[in-house]
C-alpha cells in the first residue's frame, strides 16, 4: 500500500517536471516562431511549407481512408436505431454533426499522433543520441529554432486543413452508404446536412484540431529532446509520446467539448 | 588563451575531474590524453560549455565561460569550432550543406559567396568534389573530415577535437592528424585535442596533458613527458599491460567478493 502511494507520488512529481517543461518549451518555440516569421533571410532558408507538405502528403491517404470508414459505420451504427421509427432523415444532421465537432478533429489528431508525433520524437531522439543536438549548440545555432519551430508551425498549418479533410470525407462515406444503401435521396441528405450543420459546427473542430496540432508538437519534440543514452531510449520516448499525446488530446478534446456545448 | 581552473565535476557522487587546472596557448597544439573513462570527454564538454563544473572556471580572453547562461555563450561559440568524435553531421543535410550551416546562420553572405566558401573549406580537408552526398553515404573518416570543414567554417580561433583519430585506419588517422598540424602551422589555429593515441600527440603537440584518476598527472612538451621518471607516465606512454595502472577497475578485493558474494 506503501508503495502504491510511493509510486503514485513519484508519477506525479514526474507528470508536474514534464508539464513545467513542456510549457517551456512551448514558450520558447512561440517567442523563437515570431523571430523565424518575421526574419525574410531565414524565413526562406527554413522552408516552413516544406514540412505542412510532408506532414500532410504523408498522411492525407491514412486519414481519408480511416474518416471515410467511419463516416459508413457511423450511418450504419445509427441507422439500426431510427430504422424502427423510419427517422432515417435525421441521419445528415446527427453525422454531419458528430464529425465535424467531435469525431473529424479527434480521429485525425490521433492518427497524427502515432505518426507524426512519433516520427518527431525518433527524429529529434536519433539527433540527440549522435550529438547532432549538442553540435548544434557548439554552433551557436538555437535547437529550438531550428528544429521544433518548423514542426511546430507545419503541424499548426497542417492539422486543421487535415481535420477538414477529414470531416468532407467521413460526410461523404455517409452520403454514399445513405443514398446507396438506405434510400436516402441525395437531394434531401444535402439539405438536411447544410439545415443541420452551422459554421459553429466545423470552426469549433478546427479550433481543437490547432489545439491537438500544439500538443502532439510539443510533446513529440520534447520527448526527443530529453532523450538520454542510446538507442534504447529513443524507443521509449517515442512510446511515451504518442501514449501521453494521444491521452492530452482525449483530455483536451472532453474538456473543449464542455466548453463549447456544455 | 584557454585556461582552466580548479575544475571539479562528479556525477551522481562519482568524482570524474578532481581540481584539474591547465593552460592551453594561443597558436599552439595542446593534447590532452589519459585513460578510457577518465574524464577527457567531460573536461572537453566543460572547456566548450556544453556541461558546467561543479566548481572551477574556464577563461577565455578573461571572460568566465562557466559564469555564461545559454545565448550568453553564443559569442564564445562563434570563436570556437569543435570536432566530435562521430562527427556529429546533420544527416538529412549535404555535406556542402552541413559546412554552409554555420555560415548561413551567423553571417550575411549572399548565397554565391557561402558556396565558394564551402568548396574552400572542402578543399582544405580534400574532399571537393564531395559536396552533393549526404553524410551517410560517405566512410568514418571522411565524415570527420567533413565534420572537421563545417568546423572550420567561421574561421574560428580555437578548435576542440574529440578522440579525431578512433576508430579510423592508421593511414587516415595520420591524414586527420596532419590535418591538425596544418591547420596550426598554416593558419594559426590554437588546437586542444582530447585522445588516447599517444603517439600522434608526441608527433605534433606542442604540449601534452596526461589526465589519471581525475587529476593531472604530468605536464610539459612531449620531450619532458618522454624523459618523466614518473612510472604512471612511462606506462601512458609505453602503453605496457604492467605497471602501476592496474587493468582492474573494480575497488573491491577479488577473494573477499567471491566469498561474501
Amino acid at each position: 500500500m506503501k508503495n502504491l502511494f510511493g509510486y503514485i507520488g513519484r508519477a506525479f512529481i514526474t507528470f508536474l517536471q514534464d508539464l513545467s517543461s513542456v510549457l517551456y518549451l512551448f514558450r520558447d518555440t512561440v517567442v523563437q516562431s515570431v523571430i523565424l516569421v518575421s526574419d525574410r533571410k531565414k524565413r526562406k532558408q527554413a522552408r516552413l511549407l516544406a514540412y505542412v507538405d510532408e506532414i500532410g502528403t504523408q498522411s492525407l491517404l491514412l486519414v481519408l481512408t480511416v474518416s471515410a470508414l467511419f463516416g459508413i459505420a457511423l450511418t450504419v451504427l445509427i441507422s439500426f436505431q431510427l430504422k424502427e421509427i423510419g427517422g432515417y432523415n435525421y441521419i445528415p444532421g446527427f453525422v454531419a454533426m458528430a464529425v465535424f465537432r467531435e469525431m473529424a478533429p479527434l480521429i485525425t489528431a490521433v492518427i497524427i499522433a502515432g505518426r507524426v508525433g512519433a516520427s518527431f520524437t525518433a527524429r529529434i531522439g536519433t539527433m540527440k543520441v549522435s550529438e547532432e543536438i549538442l553540435a548544434l549548440e557548439t554552433m551557436a545555432i538555437n535547437p529550438v529554432r531550428f528544429l521544433v519551430v518548423q514542426r511546430f508551425i507545419g503541424l499548426v498549418l497542417a492539422l486543421p486543413a487535415l481535420t477538414l479533410l477529414a470531416g468532407f470525407t467521413a460526410v461523404f462515406g455517409s452520403f454514399l452508404f445513405g443514398s446507396t444503401r438506405l434510400g436516402i435521396r441525395p437531394d434531401t441528405y444535402l439539405r438536411e446536412t447544410l439545415d443541420v450543420l452551422i459554421f459553429r459546427d466545423v470552426y469549433s473542430g478546427l479550433v481543437k484540431a490547432a489545439v491537438f496540432a500544439v500538443v502532439i508538437a510539443m510533446i513529440g519534440c520534447y520527448r526527443g529532446l530529453v532523450v538520454a543514452g542510446g538507442a534504447e531510449d529513443v524507443g521509449r520516448s517515442t512510446m511515451r509520446a504518442v501514449v501521453s499525446s494521444t491521452l492530452t488530446i482525449i483530455v483536451l478534446d472532453t474538456v473543449m467539448t464542455a466548453a463549447f456545448y456544455g | 588563451m584557454i585556461k582552466a581552473q580548479g575544475i571539479v565535476k562528479k556525477y551522481s557522487g562519482r568524482m570524474v575531474l578532481d581540481g584539474i587546472d591547465f593552460t592551453a596557448e594561443r597558436k599552439k597544439i595542446t593534447y590532452v590524453f589519459g585513460t578510457s573513462g577518465g574524464g577527457k570527454s567531460t573536461l572537453l564538454k566543460i572547456l566548450i560549455g556544453a556541461l558546467k563544473p561543479d566548481a572551477g572556471a574556464v577563461y577565455f580572453h578573461e571572460t568566465d565561460i562557466t559564469k555564461l547562461q545559454g545565448r550568453e555563450l553564443d559569442p564564445f561559440r562563434k570563436k570556437i569550432g569543435m570536432l566530435f568524435q562521430q562527427g556529429a553531421l546533420l544527416n538529412s543535410f549535404t555535406v556542402g550543406e552541413n559546412i554552409a550551416l554555420p555560415m548561413r546562420e551567423h553571417t550575411v553572405l549572399d548565397d554565391n559567396i557561402i558556396s565558394i566558401m564551402v568548396k574552400m573549406k572542402l578543399e582544405l580537408v580534400g574532399l571537393r568534389d564531395f559536396e552533393h552526398l549526404l553524410p551517410g553515404q560517405l566512410s568514418g573518416g571522411m565524415r570527420k573530415r567533413v565534420a572537421l570543414a563545417r568546423a572550420l567554417a567561421l574561421d574560428p580561433e580555437v578548435v576542440f577535437f574529440d578522440e579525431p583519430t578512433s576508430g579510423l585506419d592508421p593511414i587516415m588517422a595520420s591524414v586527420i592528424t596532419k590535418l591538425i598540424a596544418d591547420l596550426n602551422r598554416l593558419l594559426g589555429i590554437t588546437c586542444i585535442v582530447v585522445t588516447h593515441a599517444v603517439e600522434e600527440a608526441m608527433r605534433i603537440a606542442d604540449k601534452i596533458v596526461i589526465l589519471y584518476m581525475g587529476k593531472v598527472l604530468a605536464e610539459g612538451t612531449p620531450q619532458e613527458i618522454r624523459s618523466s621518471a614518473s612510472p604512471i607516465v612511462q606506462q601512458f606512454i609505453t602503453g605496457s599491460p604492467d605497471g602501476p595502472i592496474s587493468f582492474h577497475a573494480s575497488s573491491k578485493d577479488f577473494r573477499e567478493d567471491l566469498i561474501v558474494g
